[in-house]
């Protein structure tokens, strides 16, 4: 038998197949997958509307500097690569115009009418210092459609798709994977065969991955066209943000697999592991938040599953928007006019709206490395998160009298 | 643990090896406990070849026995053997046993061919040859020209064939079966037990259960009978019938004079008591049923008794039971 054909192919399309097909059937023929699927994504695209709605609204300019003109004077600003460096353009002529070189530099920096920007590595922010009259009324609309876009791929792409379809898709389609066959009894006839309990756990997972990764691709390329053709830009598609599209995709599926695999062994632990799955997705909301709002580089967050997967798309993010940073920098300066906050009697810089969401959205990778290899590290880890748990799934359902 | 990375149909070790020099089936000693429940206690068996039918009321150990032997519940003690190996450490000896499980539960939405397709491939055949195999399964029970409807169509008979095509698919030396009898009509019980027959004629190990004798009669004489987790006689259905007789056997005779036929009835030398049950029954005790039904039908028909019914209220496995355990 076995000197017939000896491709890899071959040797995998006996058990290994044979048990994937059959839980891909399995699962198109249940009603419950159907809905859980139909269900998240009419969930997605009603957030779809709120986004096109927001998209194809007016937004009113505001006349930043009080000089009677709208949008005079916008933002000149190149990506901020180096720790310190001058930015910006008096595209209105008042700051050129003015009588002497110290009115034309105000920030002191011997450049005349331009932004100095300088990290401030102690307090970890851009210190940001403009001479008057350098893009101080910028374009609200122009910044509130990019800042919005962003916020909204990120906002959907992080917490709706990599955490909450990440995490219910599992929970519904994972946890009864080999718990519903032990129940039922049907389980005896995978049992009875010549084939180790821990390739029968991880045929399943194949199978279960089989149906939803293709489902997680078709959403994520459904919305990256639709955001892409109707996001703001000159061109008729946003071609950058297919990377970031792509690297959600990606901890998706990768989290799904962990995910997976986790709630699997739930169930095989015990016939209501489906509690255990419940009380595990609420400590991953938890990090889910601590992971956004901590900006990404919490170090709490490495001990969960979607901290990984959110640092994927925080790596994707900033290989493919190398200006988001810039983007967020600017739109919290605003055109550098404070206002007195009267609560706490500081003044602060007026944020663009749209500027404060996409900075809440994004995060660092927050590793301390390149981006490529953060995108990586993260994914070698959410794998080996799966294999550990194969690993002592096995284990259980091997010791587990199936009665 | 280690996955069959040939997938050639051997779990664990991919160079196991049947010891041939073992029993097909054994077991040593085996006890199992659920609890405080002893559902196995001490039980020792060795056998091979043949059709060998497992008789015991619900309870009695039965499914418990044949879980074991496919691995799906660890002894509590004492030593299970498929062809020497341990089957709870390891899956390999499969490669050689097919299985039909007690339960109804099948895959409903699946065709019985596809069904029997995706489980030959568990046993490391291709895609090709599973297709091959199974079409031979399914026409050997008979199930060929409706084989491509879903399973949930089928009628119990033909479930219970679904289920024991697919464990013959890879054309096993053990053969277990776990009840494959019951709750099937007349035409699917022949079927069946025609099929084990011929599985025992080919010189495969068949191990058949049931809780009713006569079934079991028909497919074989090689019998264990199971009675609380002990095993309480094996050997020869004839042997044990012979210690049967050793005991009383009751007739219960069903008539409109009662005590009228007791006096004829008495004159037969192998009737050792009679007892008035209620009206219009008379109950016979004997140690020779044979005999007494031998002389029977002679003595009603010379004394013109009217008889509307004649049963044998022990020829059940619970009287044998009793008989062989002692009340028990």
């Amino acid at each position: 038998m076995s000197s017939k054909m000896d491709t890899i192919w071959s040797k995998l399309d006996r058990k290994a197949t044979a048990i994937s097909e059959f839980t891909m059937r399995q699962y198109r023929t249940r009603v419950s997958t159907w809905a859980i699927m139909i269900a998240a994504f009419l969930a997605l695209f009603l957030m779809l509307l709120f986004y096109a709605e927001a998209m194809n609204s007016e937004v009113e300019a505001i006349d930043n500097d009080n000089d009677g003109l709208f949008n005079e004077d916008d933002f000149d600003w190149d990506n901020l690569g180096a720790y310190n460096s001058s930015v910006g353009f008096d595209d209105d002529g008042d700051c050129t115009n003015r009588t002497t070189v110290s009115q034309r530099d105000t920030n002191d920096n011997n450049i005349e009418c331009d932004i100095k920007i300088v990290w401030n590595a102690i307090s970890e922010e851009w210190v940001i210092e403009g001479d008057i009259g350098v893009d101080e009324d910028p374009d609200e609309e122009k910044y509130v459609k990019e800042a919005g876009h962003r916020a909204f791929i990120l906002g959907i792409g992080k917490f709706g798709i990599v955490y909450l379809l990440g995490i219910f898709l599992p929970l519904f389609l994972a946890t009864g994977l080999v718990r519903e066959e032990m129940s039922s009894g049907t389980m005896h006839y995978m049992l009875a065969k010549p084939i180790a309990r821990g390739e029968i756990l991880l045929y399943r997972i194949i199978g279960y991955l089989g149906i939803v990764w293709p489902y997680i691709i078709v959403i994520c390329t459904l919305l990256c066209v639709f955001t892409g053709l109707m996001g703001p830009g000159d061109g008729f598609f946003r071609w950058a943000d297919i990377g970031v599209w792509m690297s959600i995709a990606w901890a998706t599926m990768m989290v799904t697999l962990v995910y997976g695999m986790i709630f699997c062994t739930f169930g095989i632990l015990w016939k209501n592991g489906v509690v255990l799955s419940i009380i595990f997705a609420v400590w991953e909301l938890g990090m889910a938040f601590v992971a956004l709002f901590s900006g990404g580089d919490s170090p709490i967050q490495h001990f969960s599953v979607i901290g990984w997967g959110l640092t994927i798309v925080d790596s994707g993010v900033a290989m493919a928007w190398a200006d988001n940073n810039t983007l967020i920098t600017m739109g919290l300066w605003g055109g550098g006019h404070e206002n007195m906050d009267w609560w706490s009697g500081f003044s602060e810089n007026e944020p663009l709206p749209g500027a404060e969401p996409l900075s809440a959205f994004t995060g660092n990778p927050g590793l301390g490395i390149s981006n490529w290899l953060s995108f990586i590290l993260s994914t070698l880890i959410l794998i080996v998160q799966a294999a550990v748990t194969w690993f002592i799934g096995q284990a259980i359902f091997k010791g587990k009298e199936v009665d | 643990m280690m996955p069959d990375l040939d997938q050639h149909g051997h779990a664990e070790t991919k160079e196991w090896t049947p010891d041939v020099k073992a029993p097909v089936v054994m077991l040593d000693r085996v006890s199992k406990q659920y609890g405080r429940i002893n559902a196995l206690n001490g039980v020792s068996l060795g056998i091979s070849g043949g059709v060998t039918g497992i008789l015991g009321m619900n309870g009695a150990g039965k499914s418990t026995l044949f879980k074991l032997l496919m691995g799906k519940l660890r002894a509590s003690s004492g030593a299970v053997r498929l062809f020497g190996t341990d089957p709870w450490r390891n899956s390999a000896p499969y490669s050689r046993v097919g299985f039909v499980p007690e339960h109804e539960k099948l895959h409903d939405w699946m065709t019985a061919f596809d069904f029997v397709v995706t489980f030959a491939r568990l046993y490391g055949l291709t895609r090709d040859e599973a297709k091959v195999e199974a079409t031979r399964v399914l026409d050997f029970v008979d199930l060929k020209d409706v084989m491509h409807k879903k399973i949930g169509q089928y009628s119990k008979g033909m479930r219970q064939r679904v289920k024991i095509a697919h464990a013959l698919v890879n054309d096993p030396d053990l053969i277990i079966l776990d009840e494959p009898l019951q709750g099937c009509d007349p035409l699917a019980r022949t079927t069946i037990m025609n099929v084990i027959k011929e599985l025992g004629r080919m010189g495969r190990t068949v191990l058949v259960s049931s809780h009713i004798l006569h079934e079991i009669e028909r497919i074989t004489e090689q019998i264990v009978i199971l009675h609380r987790g002990r095993v309480v006689a094996l050997g020869n259905s004839h042997a044990i019938r012979e210690m049967l007789d050793q005991h009383p056997h009751k007739i219960l005779l069903e008539c409109n004079k009662p005590k009228d036929v007791a006096k004829s009835i008495m004159d037969i030398d192998e009737v050792t008591g009679l007892h008035f049950v209620s009206d219009g029954k008379l109950l016979i005790e004997t140690r020779h049923l044979g005999v007494v039904h031998q002389q029977l039908p002679d003595i009603i028909v010379q004394n013109g008794h009217q008889v509307t019914g004649i049963d044998n209220p022990d020829d059940d496995l619970q009287s044998i039971l009793r008989y062989l355990t002692g009340g028990f």
